[in-house]
């Protein structure tokens, strides 16, 4: 099996380097062969040896984390997620290559991570069409057009989320599901918006908004309506938790958030109890502790000093609080998380200029 | 300043304690360079005789440091390039230190102080110092701020402080007593491990009545064994008045060998390790002695990478030279990598020690990988994982640096603190996106140094 594959690529190779026929396509040969084989390269200079973790090794991580809350939206969302899983993929990949052949660069792994976030966060019974526009603007203008991995300055998940949400709102703001319930949930139905008796009009945030509040054990469990990825509380927390001990993310980003929304929550709810619901509630419901764990904590757009890092997720658990309860928008994470990421590099700046200053006298 | 950051990297092939004594080879090669030294003026002819202790060379651009002969025998000159080999070895006795006919150049009148610096030179002991602050061979006749003797070696692999001193613990504290016979109050710290170690016990009860040394307890974790950082550590600013020397265990050996014995110091244990040794261990071996006959017998495999040092700070050792350098004390021997692996990053790894806790041997006991020269994954662009920040010791920021040092933004890297870097290898070696950072930092700091100041320099 190995050494077929092996011969495989062996054999095609020449057709993707030099003067090949597809010569063009080398980057998605180069993918493709070092996604089979681990690459051969060696070290030139000292360190002689390297760690062996890499960048896909790291994006892997992230994609296990997801797999308690895509398994958890499979049960209560149906396989249409996996189709639109497929979608963000094929359309994302689409833009990615594209943009990695134009530049003769390599096809980076970051863009793994984004495609299967995406469909977690819509409402779950979108137009697929839609699924694809949102990923390709979120790939081409939220990273590519900063100059790809590593330069982009926004999550591009999320702006190809809020892109949707603000160019079809009516679109983003129906199409949720009902969950599914017994033994098989929604597993062998596919539901999407013409099924009638399946769409349900209000998420918890939504219906908290017309006095309804969810009770926190389906919260937890997830039998609520919302965005795929977002509505299990235990699949996130777990996925979570797994990439801080793995050091994938970093702790200080989701204690931030949480803290500082907690804390705040707690403060205002006990000012003004019929704006503000009960703080526990709150973190469990809607996008917050999806966004804390898989999307604040992307490493490229939030800040990378430790101090930055604070300030920034204070900035995400205050602007979340006050947009859900003082705005007409019902969820805030999304634009706290944006908005957030345009100050990352601001908070980097001054944190990095206080360390500089003191390692100034340093000699 | 704190100690910080930090990591020891667990690689198969660590030295055992053992300390082979080599057989006496037939010939030595000696290179005519070693890290620090290029030793471009002979001193002997093809075809003389020479006594063990003789000098066969000397840099002219360090003090005249030289390279000894560490056995009797015949000098050829004509057999490798840029070395001196010496034929028909024997053991000899030594011919004895005469200050007056060794030192036709040394004034007429030498004082005490300054006879045993030159002592220390002419025999081969001062080449084991070094400036704290820059790694140069200080002046021996300069006046140090202060001394370090490192009892440890923590790069993965160098003879290590404990195998060194074996039993000649009394030799070691006779060789403090000589160090501080050339200072006058300057103070003399004794870097030791804050572990409750045999050795530790042992020194510190011995040195208990000495004032003049003092003790700084230091966390057995890689690089915080580097004199740069030990110095800093200690608040021995660099640019703050005299130098600061620094020594290791087999440097302050030498210097009681030099002064209680007056003997060259030509022979040293070397450590053998890496992980395609097969029975790591340490060696006593002359300087030029043949590194073909040292690693015969001992390579797991047939392509591999030598190292005169460690695996991290370590210089690769190519097939011109023949012999050990006069300043090596360690040998690192690293597979080449050979052979891909299929879907490498989605094993489980629990074979693999990392930085991260992304392998499954991260749930075990810490267990050490048989690490190999590869790369281990695709060059990517930084993701500001700020794993290189953690590791750092010396508190800078390579991942920042590395970004102005690609907006070409000279002066604005120049104020990350580049100069601090004390190239322990570090942040290359935790980088997932396999960027070559420690090499980048070398690279910035000399061209500010080149385009930022010139004239300075000039």
């Amino acid at each position: 099996m190995m050494k077929l594959l092996q011969t495989m690529l062996n054999k095609a190779r020449p057709s993707f380097h030099d003067n090949g026929k597809l010569r063009g396509l080398k980057p998605v040969f180069d993918a493709t062969e070092n996604f089979f084989f681990a690459p051969e390269s060696n070290t030139r200079a000292a360190p002689h040896i390297r760690d062996p973790l890499d960048i896909k090794r790291f994006m892997s991580m992230v994609i296990i984390a997801l797999m308690p809350s895509v398994a958890a939206a499979f049960y209560f969302f149906g396989p249409r997620l996996l189709a639109m899983i497929a979608v963000s993929y094929a359309a994302g990949g689409a833009v990615e290559t594209l943009f990695a052949v134009v530049r003769k660069e390599e096809i980076n792994e970051g863009f793994l991570v984004t495609g299967l976030i995406f469909p977690l966060i819509l409402p779950p019974a979108l137009p697929l069409w839609m699924v694809a526009v949102g990923v390709a603007f979120g790939v081409l203008v939220g990273k590519e057009l900063f100059g790809g991995t590593g330069r982009n300055l926004f999550n591009p998940a999320l702006v190809g989320r809020c892109f949707l949400a603000l160019g079809y709102p009516s679109m983003m703001a129906g199409n949720w599901i009902s969950p599914g319930s017994g033994p098989l949930g929604r597993l062998v139905q596919y539901v999407d918006a013409s099924s009638v008796d399946a769409i349900s009009s209000a998420t918890p945030l939504g219906a908290a908004k017309q006095g309804v509040m969810t009770p926190v054990p389906d919260l937890l469990w997830g039998s609520v309506s919302g965005s795929p990825g977002e509505t299990c509380a235990i699949a996130i927390i777990a996925g979570g938790l797994f990439l801080v001990i793995t050091r994938v993310i970093n702790w200080r980003t989701v204690a931030g958030i949480l803290g500082s929304f907690a804390l705040l929550g707690a403060v205002l709810r006990h000012v003004d109890p019929s704006t503000f619901a009960p703080v526990g509630w709150q973190l469990l419901a809607g996008g917050l502790l999806f966004g804390a764990f898989f999307m604040a904590t992307d490493p490229v757009t939030s800040p990378v000093t430790n101090g930055g890092k604070w300030a920034y997720a204070v900035v995400i658990g205050v602007a979340t609080l006050l947009i859900r309860a003082l705005t007409g928008y019902v969820e805030g994470v999304m634009f706290a998380i944006l908005l957030a990421n345009i100050a990352a590099p601001a908070f980097d700046e001054v944190a990095v200029h206080f360390r500089l200053r003191r390692l100034q006298h340093e000699r | 300043m704190k100690l910080t950051g930090g990591y020891n990297i667990r690689i198969a092939g660590r030295p055992s304690s053992t300390v082979e004594v080599l057989p006496e080879p037939e010939r030595l090669a000696l290179p005519l360079w070693s890290r620090r030294f290029n030793f471009t003026e002979l001193c002997v002819a093809e075809g003389d005789s020479v006594t063990p202790g003789q000098a066969l060379a000397i840099d002219p651009e360090n003090f005249s440091v030289p390279l000894l002969a560490p056995r009797a025998g015949t000098v050829r000159l004509d057999i490798a390039e840029r070395h001196v080999v010496l034929e028909g070895v024997a053991k000899a006795r030594e011919k004895r230190y005469d200050p007056r006919k060794d030192l036709p150049h040394a004034p007429r009148e030498l004082g005490k102080g300054a006879e045993n610096r030159q002592r220390l030179l002419s025999l081969g002991a001062w080449q084991f110092f070094e400036d704290a602050h820059t790694g140069a061979l200080p002046d021996p006749f300069g006046t140090p701020r202060a001394v370090i003797v490192s009892t440890m070696r923590l790069e993965p692999f160098h003879a290590r402080g404990s195998v060194q001193l074996g039993k000649r613990l009394a030799n070691f504290t006779r060789g403090l007593e000589h160090l501080q016979s050339l200072l006058e109050y300057q103070p003399i710290y004794l870097a030791l491990p804050d572990v409750d170690s045999d050795l530790a016990s042992k020194l510190t009860g011995t040195l208990r009545g000495y004032a003049w040394v003092k003790i700084v307890q230091v966390p057995l974790r890689y690089p915080f064994d580097n004199v740069k950082l030990l110095a800093r550590h200690l608040g021995l600013k660099a640019g703050d008045g005299d130098p600061v020397w620094a020594l290791n265990v087999d440097g302050a050996l030498a210097v009681d060998r030099a002064l209680t014995l007056s003997r060259a110091c030509t022979v040293r244990v070397v450590s053998l390790g890496g992980s395609a040794v097969s029975e790591p261990l340490h060696v006593k071996a002359s300087t030029g002695y043949p590194l073909r006959e040292l690693l015969d017998g001992r390579l797991t495999c047939d392509r591999v990478r030598m190292l005169d040092g460690g695996g991290l700070a370590g210089e690769t050792i190519g097939p011109e030279q023949l012999g050990l350098d006069a300043e090596c004390s360690g040998l690192t021997v690293l597979p080449e990598q050979a052979g891909r692996e299929l879907l490498g990053f989605m094993r489980p790894g629990s074979d693999r020690s990392s930085y991260s806790r992304c392998f499954l041997s991260s749930l075990f006991a810490p267990a050490s990988e048989r690490h190999t020269t590869g790369l281990r994954g695709e060059r990517r662009p930084c993701v500001s994982c700020g794993y290189c920040e953690e590791v750092c010791p010396a508190g800078i920021m390579p991942h920042l640096t590395h970004k102005l040092l690609y907006q070409d933004e000279l002066e604005e890297a120049e104020r990350t603190r580049i100069d601090l870097c004390v190239a322990c290898g570090l942040c290359s070696y935790v980088c997932p996106s396999k960027i070559d950072l420690c090499k980048e930092m070398l690279e910035g700091r000399e061209r500010i140094r080149e385009e930022l100041h010139a004239e300075e320099v000039a």
